[in-house]
């Protein structure tokens, strides 16, 4: 068809060829603005639409295509960063765990090494009763360990409670609130005894004090060592409040230990009388090398 | 150029088709050229015709052949542009191609043989060149260029009247074969 269109009009054909050719003569000529040629001017205005419409399109069509494996990237990458997450934080749970563990045990060494003349074992809280009126737990050490029945349990805070049952590994603790725990105490600033007894709730109370002793809030009581359980001058607790009544005050009982937070205790395995030394956080002294405190696995007393 | 322009016996339409000496084509065509240069540095007085124009014309009309007329107003364009100083191949170019080709259409279809015809044709056809050149110096080299003043009013009759005399004496070219 264009060739019949071309053969029938052919002198009209052949006369717009011969323009056109000498129009882009001129055009290769001619000098337009900043002295470009117009074939050149043309060319390009020719071809930077077309350019731009086809930069235009791939940069949406990138654009597009970006988005969308971007955002299934994203997905993934969120359901990754999120498992890295939660495992970062199970680590950092872990780290924290271990970072109080080790400041527990600093503390049980320089409390270990404050008091090289007594016998003390190194023990891990592993359990509790699943009675909620009985404040006992259960500890690591037992029978091969060579502990035994009424052995005190302490903590460098203060008095935890004693040893109640013995089995091969493990021990039973009764805590100091528990009703029936009893410990020979003195207020320290009068020395006035009495006996610091559980009452059922988190708090121990001090019975046998008088009415015409004058008890504060925040005066510190020790252990008596009547009891012949615990040594001598061992800190219990302080008092919490304290109000007349009759026969006795009744005094409630701040303990030293954090009786609900135990996680790592010692057992005294002798009574002797503590020498109370103050080098907490400190070096060792003559730079003396303390008994390893084993908290993992039951090993030989310490004597 | 001279054996295309000089052969052929009879048109589409069956309008009679001059033929000329061999050689007289191009000897014309040249001459007319040559002189349109030499006039020029008389200074106005050659600015009031336009030989080449008319030469374009005029073996339009008389060949009447489309083709061939445009051919010929190309290459006296291109020529044209060539000779002058300032002026891009192609300018008087295209205007002579567009002038050989209506011409030679013009000169299939009416008669071209009567000085009135003749210089009505030339007249409008220099206005006709005029505008071409105009259209082309705007849209290809962004120059004003008048498409029609008292001057070229003037220039369009002075051409017109030379144009029937020379017409008169190309005539005699003609070959009697």
């Amino acid at each position: 068809m264009p060739d019949t269109i071309i053969s029938r009009h052919r002198p009209l054909s052949l006369l717009a060829a011969l323009i056109l050719a000498q129009v882009l003569l001129l055009a290769f000529q001619i000098k337009r603005e900043n002295n470009i040629r117009l074939v050149r001017y043309w060319t390009v205005q020719t071809f930077t639409p077309v350019e731009r419409v086809g930069t235009w399109s791939f940069s949406k069509i990138g654009g597009i295509w970006g988005g969308y494996i971007g955002l299934r990237n994203a997905r993934t990458e969120n359901a990754r960063l999120q498992k890295e997450l939660d495992q970062l934080r199970m680590r950092n749970r872990e780290l924290e765990s271990q970072a109080a563990e080790g400041q527990r045990l600093a503390g049980l060494l320089n409390f270990r090494t404050a008091h090289p003349e007594a016998s003390m074992l190194a023990a891990e809280v592993i359990g509790a009763s699943a009675d909620p009126t009985s404040h006992t737990l259960f500890i690591n050490r037992g029978e091969r360990d060579h502990v035994r029945r009424n052995l005190a349990v302490i903590t460098p805070e203060g008095v935890v409670g004693k040893i109640v049952e013995v089995f091969p590994t493990s021990s039973q603790v009764l805590l100091i609130n528990d009703k029936e725990s009893g410990v020979g105490a003195l207020l320290a600033g009068t020395r006035t005894h009495g006996v610091v007894k559980g009452s059922g709730d988190p708090n121990p109370r001090m019975d046998y004090i008088v009415n015409d002793e004058k008890v504060q809030a925040g005066d510190k009581i020790l252990t008596s060592g009547e009891d012949h359980i615990f040594p001598k001058d061992l800190p219990i607790g302080t008092v919490e409040r304290a109000k007349p009544a009759s026969p006795f005050q009744i005094i409630s009982i701040e303990p030293a230990a954090r009786l609900d937070r135990l996680e790592d205790v010692l057992v005294l395995l002798t009574q002797q009388e503590l020498t109370p030394k103050k080098t907490e956080e400190s070096p060792m002294p003559n730079g003396a090398n303390p008994a390893p405190i084993n908290t993992a696995a039951p090993s030989a007393p310490h004597h | 150029m001279s054996t295309m322009l000089s052969t052929g016996v009879r048109s589409e339409s069956n309008i009679e088709v001059h033929k000329y000496y061999n050689g007289a084509v191009p000897l014309v065509c040249f001459l007319a050229l040559v002189l349109q240069a030499f006039l020029h540095k008389y200074g106005r007085f050659a600015e009031l015709v336009d030989l080449p124009l008319l030469v374009t014309i005029y073996f339009g009309v008389s060949r009447r052949n489309p083709v061939s007329g445009m051919f010929l107003g190309a290459t006296i364009g291109i020529v044209q542009d060539a000779l002058s100083h300032d002026n891009p191949i192609g300018l008087y170019g295209i205007a002579k191609t567009c002038v050989g080709y209506v011409s030679s259409s013009v000169g299939a279809r009416i008669d071209t043989e009567h000085p009135v015809s003749r210089f009505g044709l030339i007249f409008v056809l220099f206005h006709f060149h005029q505008v071409v050149l105009a259209v082309t110096e705007r849209v290809l080299l962004a120059r004003t260029m008048p498409m029609f003043t008292l001057r070229l009013l003037l220039d369009s009759v002075v051409t017109a009247g030379i144009g029937v005399v020379l017409f008169a004496l190309l005539d005699r070219l003609r070959s009697r074969h």
